[in-house]
């Protein structure tokens, strides 16, 4: 029995835990002590780790796809029947025909992997992964008005709040470890308030919760910030210091009053007044948000209210404030950092820019592509419309997790070759024609960068079961038969030392270092070589921060009398994406309750339905057969769906109506339809409206 | 020392016998004489390879061959999967476990109330009781006629037993309602000796505080409670009841031992949670 | 005690007793954690204790959170006992060893646990002081080993030296060949003061003992369990530390191969699912019933009855793990308020 000290596998924060290894496999997971995140705690999905990377049940071959079966094949034959498609495609399609989906799960070295080699050997940057469908508004609103999108300030700033301000994130739930240190704060002192459509159970325990009508962030944050500037309690010093000219935003705010900011949102004036004071005359106030502000068809002009309210205030680069944004993710930040994005090499280093591009020509000795890249969606457009002959997607599942998930599994079908590097036959793997074994994060060395911009340090524990390979590796031999130098690396360490060389926000970075510090964030450089907590302390990327004027629009599709009940998506403590590693765990797919719609009881008396009543629920998009289960944590006349189980597919249902920067899928708002169904009616009747 | 290894069965037959419910015939491969010794309202572990163990009551206890039956209603995946399998299929059996219905009956004026599923567990108990009770009531609630269990069973008691049915929803003509509204006229002015209960907690509650009403002692009030088991040897911890595991000193208690457990412990229920919650 | 001896030095005591043993000992990972971990033949770092215990307690080292009990081949089933070297437990504390001696109760008729616990040789460590979050002194614990809970007993005495305490004739006999000297007859009352003092930086600890009478009184009202429930996040945690707590669940698996692996993994009995049956009926559907349960079950008097003692040893493992904040103290403190 050894314990490995490493990082969770699951969400975004990065908490430290110790995998417990004997008789070679990991049987169970204990907090690292001391971990400057986590603070020697863990949530549910924390403590089951051990199951996730369990070898039972792991795809431990490549597999191929022949007279359309899948069957097991050696190394050799699966990278030259890939590398076959990519030439094919490429000599068909060029480089816009060919791109990678990379994987937010996987580590920063997989990730660098992935993304050089779309640019380097493919020649595209067709390369993006999911934070498409999480926080891209963040990136693109932040930018706007900071220039830089991850979170200003580090979780450790919670201790030094006196005002913490949650808004759209279910915290305990979805981040518990920093939703744990908000209650800790909370007890020491500091007030909790919670900006939700839903009364998850950190506004049950907030000192306020703001209830607001589901799509109306930027009518409340807009009305906020009136109140404050009515009122004067804006941080003059700061504006005048820090900021461009706020004279766009008054005249865009002019003669909002809080009685009509009331009628827009539903909450009550007084609860706006009280929030207004509150944040503006705190110390310090924190900002926290999630999903319910990114995914919405408004996501970027969402970010921007959010950035507004924080800069009016001045509650931006000084310890214990900031806009935070929490990440869905292990390594969805990294993702971002290594440039696993359309329009940016490692480190936001701009692929418009010529003389980034000739930086990375250079290094990699091969011409980068000018032609900008396409997004996940634009990728699956593109093979929807025949134009895509080959998509490499790294431990994503885009069929069940994307919305509309009959449009992505029907683009996939028109690939002339789909390959999913995977541990688990996802239903995005069923449809691969190759799929290629992948280690889990225990059975490698790397590092994984949470939501505060920690790049920590994973230690492999055992050996990848099978022939299961990093896909670092798989990537590096498939660049050596597509005749690729530059992908021979020796160790995860290897890559990482290539990646800090290039990109100046972690040119200070080493393992060694990392070891030390318990990680370390960045920009980490010559003049921060101990890393940046917190960012913009004395001016921001853009020299002054931006206040952009925005207004509310309603969602792209509202209830009406065909579809009369509001529907969102939200997520279960005890789940992670599309389930294929908490609900490996005995334990955690026992909490799995019957029901999986919430209805709020006065909606289900109304409709004279009871607990666990089977529904159908439909929109103009698909329909599906679950049960209900009754929760007040809704207001009425709305419904709410965890999006985990592939038994009840909620993007079925979604919209995907987008954000226009930003192409994110309005996730959390469309309408829906309920009806009761006969007990014998099966979950098989989940199904689309169009083919 | 507990062996937690199942033991070989055969499942030889089974016939649908109720909404969603299959009796099963099953016969233990090398039964043992504690096999034979198994006692009304005492339990089995039946595991069903590569989906687990569950609890089930005997509706007739093993013979010499082995051979007994058992009631399963599909509810979730184990059961689903053995309404799947073929007769004939291996199965694992560990058994008798718990404590079975109270053994004095002889001579007593006997009330068995049941309640959907219930029904099963007392199957056995109703069949001894009609030989040797001076008195036996029987009284049988379903959610429906469908709904209802041991359709062969309950043919012979319709015969010769002082045996009732109800329904929630009731064919035009029939009983309907609770069981406990029926209990003061199938009682008229009599206190029976011993009161057998079976079904949903709420049921048996209900039941219960009736007859105690009534003037039946706690003591004689015995009740048949549902938990989920997995050893069956009171370590895995899910069948407690305050500081009672069910699979070894139940699943079988006595009203006054279901008070003074829940009192010492001070549980409270779901219904008395949620109005706090 | 059977005998007391002076000892030179812990490490000859160690390498003494690792002849024909596997030796387990706490060790810090670097990364601020500790963990019991084999050590390897001819180890001769210096013993030292860890400043308070490893979160993992010495539990799993004979309830296992992971193990299989048998295995089925398609006709046959066949039982899985594992096969265990002897071992020594190398300075192990008081709390831990009560935890054990109740678990040794709990297990009485688990050949597994048994297997692993016969042939595992305790060598005890008198704390001289409390750690941080400790309160083994309120509840009917001691920082001090109890002599049948352990076979030796490990101790720094008040002359910078190392005292050896031999508690079981096991203890007594796996030293015999060491023949060591005789302890000066000081090591009693050195003891008492070591108790004395522990007892003096735990303090009264009076919400653990109000707590206590709360919940043997059953007199906490559902809308503060209901609200202490709140507070929990069913990560399992406190179940997972807790060096008493039991419970665990089934897991099959297939095998490459085909054959048919039925496992149990530890269990908590937070989780929702925990009670709930196949009919989705739950007799503990809320989080405050099982927050309530949990602490019945650490501290009722039924339980205490049966194992002479209370299934909480005053580790504070809880209340480090616990995101929610409601570990022993937390939860003590908000049932004992008026």
């Amino acid at each position: 029995m050894h314990t490995v000290p490493s990082i969770c596998a699951y969400c975004g924060v990065g908490c430290g835990v110790g995998l417990r290894v004997e008789g070679g496999r990991v049987i169970g997971v204990e907090p690292q002590a001391g971990h400057p995140v986590s603070q020697g705690q863990l949530c549910a999905k924390g403590w089951s780790n051990a199951y996730a990377v369990d070898p039972v049940g792991r795809i431990t071959t490549p597999l191929v796809r022949e007279h359309g079966e899948l069957r097991p094949a050696g190394w050799d034959e699966a990278l030259t029947r890939v590398a076959e498609a990519l030439r094919t495609s490429l000599e068909t399609y060029g480089p816009l025909g060919v791109g990678v989906i990379s994987c937010a799960r996987a580590s920063n070295e997989d990730n660098y992997a992935a993304q050089k080699f779309a640019r380097a050997v493919l020649g595209t940057h067709n390369i993006d992964h999911c934070a498409r469908i999480c926080h891209s508004p963040s990136v693109a609103g932040l930018s706007r008005t900071l220039g830089s999108g991850a979170m200003t300030n580090s979780i450790a700033d919670l201790d030094e709040a006196e005002l913490i301000l949650v808004i759209g994130a279910d915290v305990t739930e979805n981040h518990a470890m920093i939703g744990a240190r908000m209650l800790r704060a909370q007890a020491r002192g500091a007030r909790l308030v919670v900006i939700d459509p839903r009364k998850t159970r950190l506004a049950r325990l907030a000192d306020m919760h703001l209830q607001l009508r589901l799509g109306s962030n930027i009518a409340l944050l807009n009305g906020l910030v009136q109140i404050i500037l009515d009122n004067g309690w804006e941080n003059r010093a700061f504006l005048a210091k820090r900021c461009e000219d706020i004279e766009p935003l008054s005249r865009h705010l002019a003669g909002i009053t809080p009685e009509q900011t009331s009628r827009e949102t539903g909450v009550p004036v007084e609860q706006l007044i009280k929030l207004a004071r509150l944040y503006s005359q705190s110390k310090a106030a924190f900002i926290a948000y999630g999903m319910g502000i990114t995914q919405f068809q408004s996501g970027t002009n969402n970010v921007i209210a959010v950035s507004n309210l924080a800069l009016v205030c001045g509650q931006v680069g000084r310890p214990g404030t900031g806009i935070n944004p929490l990440r869905g993710q292990n390594n969805v930040q990294g993702a971002c950092d290594m440039g696993c994005l359309p329009d940016v090499f490692p480190g936001y280093q701009k692929v418009a820019d010529a003389s980034v591009r000739a930086k990375f020509a250079d290094a990699w000795g091969c011409a980068m592509p000018e032609t900008p890249g396409m997004t996940s969606l634009g990728m699956t457009k593109a093979a929807a419309a025949g134009q895509f002959g080959c998509l490499m997607i790294l431990g994503e599942d885009p069929v069940q997790t994307d919305p509309d998930r009959n449009q992505v599994a029907h683009a996939l079908a028109q690939l002339d070759c789909l390959v999913v590097i995977e541990m688990h036959l996802t239903e995005t793997a069923k449809l691969a024609d190759v799929i290629l074994p992948a280690a889990s994060f225990a059975e490698k060395d790397g590092t994984f960068s949470n939501c505060e911009r920690r790049v920590q340090r994973i230690r492999r524990a055992l050996p990848p079961p099978g022939q299961a390979r990093c896909d670092w590796q798989i990537l590096g031999e498939l660049a050596r038969r597509l005749g690729h130098t530059g992908f021979e690396w020796q160790s995860a360490e290897a890559v990482f030392d290539e990646m800090a060389s290039l990109s100046p926000i972690f040119s200070a970075m080493s393992y060694a270092a990392l070891d030390t510090h318990h990680g370390l964030q960045w920009p980490c450089d010559a003049e921060h070589p101990q890393g940046s907590p917190i960012l913009h302390q004395h001016s921001f990327p853009l020299g002054r921060a931006r206040l952009l004027p925005v207004s509310c629009v309603a969602p792209a599709e509202c209830p009406d009398a065909d579809y009369p009940f509001w529907f969102t998506t939200h997520r279960l403590h005890f789940h992670y994406g599309c389930g294929s590693m908490t609900r490996k765990s005995p334990l955690l797919e026992r909490e799995t309750p019957a029901g999986l719609l919430f209805i709020h009881p006065a909606d289900a008396v109304r409709l004279g339905l009871a607990q666990h009543q089977r529904v159908r629920v439909s929109s103009r998009r698909g329909e599906l057969i679950t049960r209900l289960e009754l929760s007040d944590d809704l207001a009425p006349g709305t419904l709410a769906m965890p999006y985990h189980f592939r038994e009840a597919p909620c993007n079925l249902l979604t919209n995907d109506a987008q954000d226009p920067i930003t192409r994110m899928p309005e996730l959390k708002a469309c309408a829906v339809a309920l009806e009761a169904v006969d007990e014998q009616a099966k979950e098989e009747g989940a199904h689309a409206r169009r083919p | 020392m507990i062996d937690s290894t199942p033991r070989p069965m055969i499942l030889e037959d089974a016939y649908a016998d109720g909404e969603d419910a299959r009796h099963f015939q099953l016969r233990l491969v090398d039964p043992q004489a504690t096999d034979l010794a198994a006692q009304p309202g005492q339990f089995f572990m039946l595991a069903v390879p590569g989906h687990g163990e569950a609890p089930f009551t005997y509706v007739r206890a093993p013979d010499a061959e082995g051979r007994f039956s058992a009631l399963v209603r599909r509810t979730g995946q184990l059961t689903e999967a053995l309404f799947e399998l073929q007769i004939g299929s291996v199965l694992g059996y560990r058994g008798p476990l718990g404590r079975g219905w109270p053994h004095d009956l002889t001579g007593r004026h006997v009330l068995v109330i049941a309640g959907g599923c219930g029904l099963a567990p007392l199957a056995g108990l109703i069949d001894a009781a009609r030989d040797n009770a001076a008195r036996l009531q029987v009284i049988y609630g379903a959610r429906h006629p469908g709904a209802q269990v041991l359709a062969r069973e309950r043919a012979r008691w319709r015969l010769d037993l002082d045996y009732l049915e109800t329904c929630d929803v009731a064919s035009p003509g029939e009983r309907s309602g609770s069981p406990v509204a029926h209990l003061d006229e199938l009682l008229g002015q009599n206190i029976p000796d011993a009161v057998l209960c079976c079904g949903p907690e709420p049921l048996m509650l209900a039941s219960a505080e009736h007859c105690l009403k009534r003037g039946v002692p706690a003591v004689h009030i015995w009740l048949s409670l549902e938990r989920r088991m997995h050893c069956g040897a009171g370590l895995c911890g899910h069948c407690h009841i305050g500081a009672s595991y069910a699979c070894v000193d139940g699943p079988t208690y006595n009203y006054e031992q279901y008070l003074a457990l829940t009192r010492a412990a001070g549980l409270y229920s779901t219904a008395q949670a949620i109005r706090h919650c | 005690m059977l005998a007391a001896h002076k000892l030179d030095s812990p490490e000859r005591l160690r390498a003494h007793l690792a002849q024909g043993r596997e030796v387990q000992e706490m060790r810090a990972d670097g990364q601020g954690g500790w963990h019991w971990q084999n050590l390897a033949a001819g180890d001769g770092l210096p013993f030292e204790p860890p400043p308070r215990p490893p979160l993992t307690s010495a539990k799993p080292l004979f309830f296992a959170e992971r193990e299989a009990l048998f295995r089925f081949d398609g006709g046959t089933f066949y039982g899985c006992l594992p096969e265990i070297e002897p071992k020594v437990l190398f300075g192990v504390s008081a709390c831990d060893l009560r935890a054990l001696a109740y678990q040794d109760q709990f297990f009485a008729q688990d050949e597994h646990y048994q297997r692993r616990r016969r042939q595992t040789l305790l060598v005890g460590y008198d704390c001289g002081h409390s750690c941080a979050g400790g309160f083994c002194t309120a509840v009917g614990g001691s920082p001090l080993v109890n002599q049948t809970q352990a076979d030796l007993i490990l101790r720094r005495n008040g002359h910078g030296g190392w005292t050896l305490l031999v508690a079981s004739q096991a203890g007594a006999e796996a030293i015999a060949a060491l023949a060591l000297p005789q302890a000066p007859e000081d090591w009693t009352a050195e003891r008492d003061a070591d108790l004395a003092q522990v007892r003096a930086e735990q303090g009264a600890q009076a919400e653990i003992t109000a707590g206590i009478a709360a919940i043997q009184a059953a007199s906490v009202e559902p809308e503060r369990w209901e609200a202490l429930g709140l507070r929990c996040l069913g990560c399992s945690g406190c179940t997972s530390v807790c060096p008493t707590c039991s419970c665990y669940a089934p897991l099959e698996q297939r095998e490459e191969g085909g054959a048919l692996l039925h496992e149990r993994v530890w269990d908590s009995c937070l989780y929702t699912g925990f009670q709930k049956e196949a009919s989705s009926h739950n007799p503990a559907a809320t989080a405050g019933q099982r927050v309530q349960r949990f602490w019945y079950h650490k501290f009722g008097t039924a339980f205490a009855e049966r194992f002479g003692a209370y299934g909480c040893v005053g580790c504070g493992r809880c209340d480090v793990v616990c995101p929610g904040s409601i570990g022993a103290h937390g939860v003590m403190t908000r049932i004992s308020r008026p």
